[in-house]
């Protein structure tokens, strides 16, 4: 293939520089919230003791949600055997492991001791912790997809299938304990269940269809979809519609089993996001943007346009980064103890992230975005058994 | 010491006698040398429980809190380094070395009772003052109490003041409905 054009075509075009441009400045944006935090220490976190997960660990949950999303919409065509959805393989894989890498490197600014982090969880493990487990599988699950990827790109698709079922498996596997690390909590009624591990691997699955929509509309931004490329993207869009329509039936179950009968705990946690503190996040970008304008959009066009499908994935993308938010925090607004100095009239404890916080999470999706235009200059990302038709243009040019 | 027999150190708390001073809370900090950092550093606690009672004859209510170092202990089973960790006799510690700060145990626990404390880089609790009461003397905060809230002892020696305590009186513990079985009893 002809790297040179291939590299003209993705990056240098302005559409890509101004991407490059974008990212930069939300790296350095998050290196400036970094060295704050290195000098200042937690001070300049707005975390604490009685909240003491901010928006840092929801971010990271949205990446790793959105790294299992993409490992498993990708795993239909080369674990699964779905022939159309193997031209989706290496881009999403690719974009699984930065997903997964900015999701590790925004925690590892939450984490107190990261470093440490690294060497107990090997010589005094908890196999009691779920967040143990979680830690691990994700370990696991990235080895699993560095080296699937690996296979991808030497084009040994049947290797690749094995480490792409072993990082499916993982994959699951993680994603289900990053739920129970929520769910386990006996302490936090509304976090507290079964709901939250399954949730996760649905929202995991709308997630991924989103990304999956968005990278491929910038990858045909200024060239012609090649038509395998439009079909299966319309088939994602499909799915995509699908699983918004649990997903809103799993959250509106959730709602209700929340309110009804107003269980202690569960009650004034859902009304925080109802009516609360985080209503205008709740409503405008979890509900609206996050679920019932992509759902319609895509339901009323049949998924047939794909301008549709991306706008539709694009608001989706917004609106779930909220509803990550929306967990971690409403599950802590119910304080432990009701005359905490920070509970307010409401009865709810307070939280608001800190610019060196926002910081931060802007940073970590520079990363994210940074690590794929890199990956976009050093490999060829398109499924090699279904070229472009540009590049098929060219070979018969060639030829 | 090994076929000694296994303590259980529990505190009876009478919140009828509490009068607020926060002597507790002074003696714990100057017994464990535990640094002023905020609002959020400190291991026990004084909630007001409001007033009872119709004017002339009204009380107000007080209720001195800490770790209740449960038995069935929801910040051990989180912690995914085993960083905290129950002694031979019951008491919940945090390893500062093993803490990584994930805050999950902050997140477990129904009393509010940790937090992170910036002078151990890690998250701190009430010990029991464990490294005083195998030296016989009682915790900081039960010794300095002026009005004597709050009682120490091991509840498997039939004969402590918190064994005779808890027979002879009505008691109840704090959220029994998440199940930790807190080794901190109320006098009802």
């Amino acid at each position: 293939m002809n790297h040179t054009a291939f590299k003209e075509r993705i990056v240098f075009t302005p559409g890509g520089k101004l991407w490059g441009v974008l990212a930069g400045f939300l790296l350095i944006l998050g290196l400036v919230g970094l060295f704050n935090y290195l000098i200042h220490g937690v001070e300049v976190y707005n975390v604490h003791r009685q909240v003491p997960w901010g928006i840092q660990i929801s971010t990271y949950v949205f990446f790793v949600v959105s790294s299992t999303g993409l490992c498993l919409v990708s795993s239909l065509g080369h674990v699964f055997g779905i022939k159309s959805f193997e031209v989706i393989g290496k881009r999403a894989i690719a974009m699984a492991i930065f997903t997964i890498l900015a999701g590790f490197a925004v925690i590892a600014t939450e984490i107190g001791h990261p470093l440490r982090m690294l060497v107990y969880n090997i010589i005094s493990p908890n196999l009691h912790a779920a967040i143990w487990w979680m830690g691990t599988l994700y370990g696991i699950y990235l080895v699993c997809i560095l080296i699937e990827f690996w296979f991808m790109m030497r084009g040994d698709h049947r290797f690749a299938g094995y480490l792409g079922l072993a990082g499916f498996i993982a994959g699951v596997a993680a994603h289900s304990n990053l739920g129970a690390v929520f769910g386990f909590l006996d302490a936090r009624p509304w976090w507290h269940g079964p709901f939250l591990p399954i949730y996760f691997i649905l929202s995991a699955a709308v997630t991924g269809c989103a990304i999956v929509l968005l990278l491929f509309a910038h990858r045909y931004y200024r060239e012609k979809m090649p038509r395998n490329v439009e079909e299966t993207m319309h088939a994602i869009g499909k799915l995509f519609c699908l699983l918004l329509g649990i997903l809103i039936f799993f959250e509106i179950w959730k709602v209700l089993t929340s309110i009804y009968g107003a269980p202690p705990g569960k009650y004034e946690a859902m009304m925080a996001l109802v009516a609360g503190p985080l209503s205008t996040s709740f409503w405008l970008f979890e509900v609206l943007l996050g679920m019932l304008i992509p759902f319609a959009l895509i339901l009323f066009t049949k998924a047939r346009s794909f301008s549709i499908n991306v706008l539709a994935a694009a608001s989706a993308i917004v609106g779930i980064f909220f509803m990550r938010y929306n967990l971690v925090v409403a599950g802590q607004l119910v304080p432990m103890r009701p005359d905490v100095h920070r509970v307010g009239p409401d009865g709810l404890l307070s939280y608001f992230p800190s610019p060196t916080e926002i910081g931060i999470v802007l940073g970590g999706i520079g990363l994210c975005l940074l690590m794929y235009i890199a990956a976009n200059l050093l490999f060829n990302l398109d499924d090699e058994e279904h070229p472009s038709e540009v590049e098929s243009l060219q070979t018969n040019s060639c030829s | 010491m090994a076929n000694e027999k296994k303590k259980r150190w529990v505190m009876v708390i009478d919140p009828s006698r509490c009068i607020d001073c926060k002597a507790c809370d002074v003696a714990c900090k100057r017994e464990n040398s535990l640094v002023l950092e905020g609002r959020d550093s400190y291991r026990n606690w004084i909630s007001s429980k409001g007033i009872e009672g119709t004017y002339p004859r009204l009380k107000q209510k007080f209720e001195p809190s800490q770790c209740q170092h449960c038995s069935n202990t929801p910040c051990e089973h989180v912690c995914p380094t085993r960083a905290t960790y129950k002694t031979r006799d019951g008491i919940v510690r945090v390893d500062y070395k093993r803490c990584i700060l994930c805050k999950t145990c902050i997140t477990a626990c129904p009393y509010d009772a940790r937090f992170e404390q910036h002078q151990f880089k890690a998250i701190d609790k009430c010990t029991f003052c464990e490294h005083r009461i195998y030296e016989g003397k009682l915790p900081a905060c039960v010794d300095t109490c002026p009005t004597k809230v709050r009682v120490f002892g091991d509840l498997n020696d039939p004969q402590s003041e918190v064994s005779k305590l808890l027979a002879a009186r009505h008691w109840r513990v704090l959220k029994p409905e998440v199940g930790t079985r807190p080794n901190l009893y109320y006098i009802a």
